[in-house]
């Protein structure tokens, strides 16, 4: 039982019959007849039990991308149905969201419908997702008004509903030009670039400007004519992409400089890079592995390739949450030893944070090192950058000072990282995917993987 | 509504009903909201009870229920038994609505009695007995014949009434406190002293009535304890007490609330005159107006949905708080360092020099590439901590100027 806003105005109508007869007993009367026409307003209304509801919803969509949640309603009862409908969704997935304290009603989730008995319509919510993760629907409420639309009945059914938001992926627009670096490592490009790889590849006759070491003597000697050895990039190397979830990953860092409100988290970044370098990984023919952990194994893809691997992995790591916890190290460690044991290229998705990596990275790294290629990915944040070119007042040379002595911290603790054999790339969140990228492509140009 | 059991009927994908039946939502109801139905409903019980119920006793002094020394209960028992109607009352008005002819209005000490109820209870019709009433109440109940003279002392031994009123002739003796006196006019006076202190004074007026004239009678007691239940029994007093109390069938017992100003038969409550008289029911109206409209917005259209939200801890957090630290404490030269090895390590990066360069190489290097002099570049890189924030904020920006200076080469 809801009123609504016509039994507010039918209450006030009965100013007139007590200016009328002033007494207690005319506005006595007056409260009875509104208790009595609402009651049976109310019992009058076609009940909110009998619409059956059926919802269809996209199983998964992108973070940032507009999509709907259809609800199709089929009034079963003999009265005909005149209904407000809300379908509940989380507040990030509103288009409406919610964004100060003054806005509670999300408009869009809200539909009027007036069915006859028997029949059905469809009403769309739009929906556009701010957040990475699972979103399970609220209840679908029917309030169901009367004839003469002064009271309703309501019920909430519960219809299941679930979206999963993938990473929005935006480093993807890296990737084509990282491709085509890839092609000229190849020595497939238009332009004769001879990779540097360490595989041999092919014989071919030599040509001026090619490098007279990789003449193959042999070679010449059995066809009479001088003959090079081309060499391309390896291929089928495997590439270890490790996330840290731990509490490293859960601080919210500036996306770009003099952004106003607390962005996103470390780990959406590390997200970015994992899926960017995870995509350029599998097309150059590397076999990709993600791992994601902290003290526990959070997730895993491992054996997809081609066009199945992007999509495993958005939605395995669709789910991924930081967690307050400090990351286990040694536990990564020895997942990473376990799952991989020729060598590989270990990336390490974490933060340069001295104290955490001091106490935790730091030691085990050399296990690491000694059998694979370690690059440390970590991403940087930009409110630190800006705290540290700030000179307008002393509060902000005192906090450009600590951002300094930060910095120097950082470097140092790369610096020991970088001598224990391991690769540093830090960079600003946007940034991190194609540096990530352009680290494996010199890696993988150099032969080092 | 019907009672069928509607569930979810997964058949073709729909949900219909929450799997709810009437009987089940009302008992689900009642199980939440029983307690607070409970309690509030006890809570009403009570308040009606205490509000049809009155206290059969008080405490007020010489109150005729106050069963206590300095209340007035025996007497006014004692009266009813008798046949007396005792009528309690505690405002002037009603005092004034129920004292007509043939009633006796008794008033006792009343320290707040305004000007003009002290009038209009001197012109009531009834016969007035003041006990210990004040002088402002006599003077205007007596037309200025009797006195008050207060502050005397008791007298040492019981004293002859000396007058020929039959009340007095009844009590006897009496010890009470003489305090009324006569300036002339027709008054007698009862247990008078040597200088015509009298305990009681009495007034008779001829008030012209429809079948000619009628005797009213005012009498004054300055000693109010003759009818306290501490005090009846001494001497006279009981007599007293009833003789002039129980002169008639009915009698009015003032015992004025300090509250109260009414000094008029007709008057109500305190207020009452200043709305107009429909404003109580436009007020009932608006409260049905409320009521309707706080549940109009109270149901809310299904229930909300949560959401887990990350906690919010900015990375630059840790940094800023070591700003502030350096500030608090001012350790302009921990700061001074910071931004002094930060710059060095940059510029070493720029001229192309390892990390483990010292403060002579990378001078050498800076020098050598911007054409500054060796002692101003050291003084900058290595110089002392500043003295104060001024100095700190001109060595950042001069640190600046000395990087923007130094290019990759």
């Amino acid at each position: 039982m809801a009123l609504t806003r016509r039994a507010v105005w039918l209450a006030a109508a009965g100013l007139v019959p007590v200016l009328l007869l002033p007494s207690a007993g005319t506005v006595l009367l007056w409260a009875l007849v509104v208790v009595g026409l609402c009651a049976l307003d109310a019992a009058l209304a076609a009940s909110p039990r009998e619409v059956a509801v059926r919802r269809r919803v996209p199983a998964s969509v992108r973070l940032g991308t507009t999509t709907t949640s259809e609800l199709v309603l089929t009034n079963r009862s003999r009265r005909r149905l005149r209904a407000l409908v809300r379908d509940a969704w989380p507040p990030s997935m509103l288009v409406d969201g919610v964004t100060g304290l003054r806005r509670t009603v999300a408009a869009s989730t809200r539909h009027d419908v007036d069915l006859p008995p028997g029949e059905s319509a469809r009403v769309r919510t739009p929906l556009r997702p701010t957040r990475r993760g699972d979103r399970h629907a609220g209840e679908v409420t029917v309030r169901s008004h009367g004839p003469m639309g002064l009271a309703a009945r309501q019920a909430s059914l519960p219809v299941p509903g679930r979206v999963r938001v993938l990473p929005e992926f935006a480093a993807r627009r890296h990737l084509p030009s990282r491709l085509a670096r890839l092609r000229e490592l190849d020595g497939r490009a238009a332009v004769q670039v001879r990779g540097e790889g360490t595989e041999f590849d092919s014989l071919r006759e030599y040509v001026v400007g090619d490098d007279v070491r990789s003449i193959d003597w042999r070679a010449t000697a059995r066809r009479g004519d001088v003959v090079v050895r081309t060499w391309r990039p390896e291929r089928d190397r495997r590439v270890v992409v490790v996330l840290d979830t731990g509490r490293t990953s859960a601080a919210r860092i500036e996306a770009s400089e003099g952004g106003a409100s607390a962005g996103a988290t470390r780990l959406e970044a590390s997200i970015e890079a994992a899926l960017l370098l995870a995509a350029l990984a599998d097309r150059a023919g590397d076999r990709v592995h993600v791992l994601a952990y902290d003290r526990a194994l959070r997730g895993r893809v491992a054996g997809a390739s081609g066009p199945r691997l992007l999509p495993a992995l958005a939605d395995t790591l669709a789910g991924l949450e930081p967690v307050l916890l400090e990351t286990d190290w040694h536990g990564l460690v020895g997942q990473v030893r376990s799952r991989v044991t020729q060598r590989a290229l270990v990336v390490l998705l974490t933060s340069l944070d001295p104290a955490a990596v001091e106490s935790g990275l730091l030691p085990v790294v050399d296990q690491l090192a000694g059998t694979h290629q370690v690059v440390v990915a970590a991403v940087a944040d930009a409110e630190v950058a800006s705290l540290r070119s700030g000179r307008d007042d002393v509060a902000q040379v005192y906090d450009a000072a600590a951002a300094a002595r930060g910095e120097l911290e950082r470097n140092a603790v790369a610096a020991v990282l970088r001598q224990r054999g391991a690769e540093v790339v830090e960079a600003l969140p946007d940034d991190l995917a194609p540096q990530l990228a352009d680290t494996y492509l010199a890696l993988k140009a150099a032969g080092r993987l | 509504m019907t009672t069928d059991v509607y569930t979810t009927a997964p058949a073709d994908g729909a949900t219909v009903g929450d799997g709810t039946t009437l009987r089940s939502r009302a008992a689900r109801r009642w199980r939440s909201a029983r307690w607070t139905v409970l309690v509030v409903s006890a809570l009403l019980v009570v308040v009606l009870l205490l509000s049809v119920s009155r206290p059969l006793t008080s405490a007020v002094p010489y109150s005729p229920d106050n069963p206590r020394d300095n209340g007035g209960r025996a007497v006014a028992e004692v009266l009813a038994d008798q046949g007396v109607e005792v009528e309690h009352v505690t405002r002037v008005a009603d005092a004034l609505r129920a004292a007509g002819p043939g009633t006796t209005l008794l008033v006792v000490p009343a320290p707040y009695l305004l000007d003009e109820q002290a009038e209009a209870l001197a012109g009531t019709e009834a016969d007035v007995v003041l006990a210990g009433a004040d002088g402002l109440l006599l003077e205007r109940a007596t037309d200025g014949v009797l006195e008050r003279t207060p502050q005397l002392a008791d007298p040492a031994d019981p004293v002859e009434p000396g007058c020929e009123l039959p009340v007095a002739t009844a009590a006897g003796t009496s010890r009470l406190t003489p305090g009324i006196t006569s300036s002339g006019g027709d008054a007698t006076l009862c247990w008078a002293d040597d200088a015509g202190n009298a305990v009681l004074g009495q007034v008779r007026h001829d008030v012209p009535t429809s079948s000619g004239t009628r005797v009213r009678t005012v009498t004054a007691v300055d000693d109010p304890a003759f009818l306290t239940n501490g005090a009846v029994l001494e001497d006279g007093n009981a007599a007293l007490a009833l003789h002039l109390l129980g002169a008639h069938e009915r009698l009015v017992w003032l015992v004025q609330d300090p509250m109260d100003v009414t000094s008029a038969p007709d008057q109500a409550a305190p207020g009452g005159a200043i709305l107009p008289p429909w404003a109580g029911a436009v007020g009932l109206w608006a409260l049905l107006v409320a009521l309707v409209a706080v549940l109009w917005r109270s149901r809310r259209l299904g229930r909300l949905v949560p959401e887990n939200l990350p906690v919010v801890v900015r990375a630059a957090e840790t940094t800023r708080g070591r700003g502030r630290l350096y500030r608090r404490s001012r350790s302009r030269g921990h700061a001074a360092a910071g931004l002094r090895a930060a710059t060095a390590d940059r510029l070493a990066r720029r001229v192309g020099l390892p990390r483990s360069a010292d403060a002579t190489a990378v001078t050498d290097a800076v020098v050598r590439a911007t054409g500054r002099p060796a002692r101003e570049v050291a003084d900058l890189l290595y110089g002392p901590p500043p003295a104060d924030d001024a100095a700190l904020t001109a060595l950042a920006r001069r640190l600046d100027t000395l990087e923007s200076e130094v290019y990759r080469p």
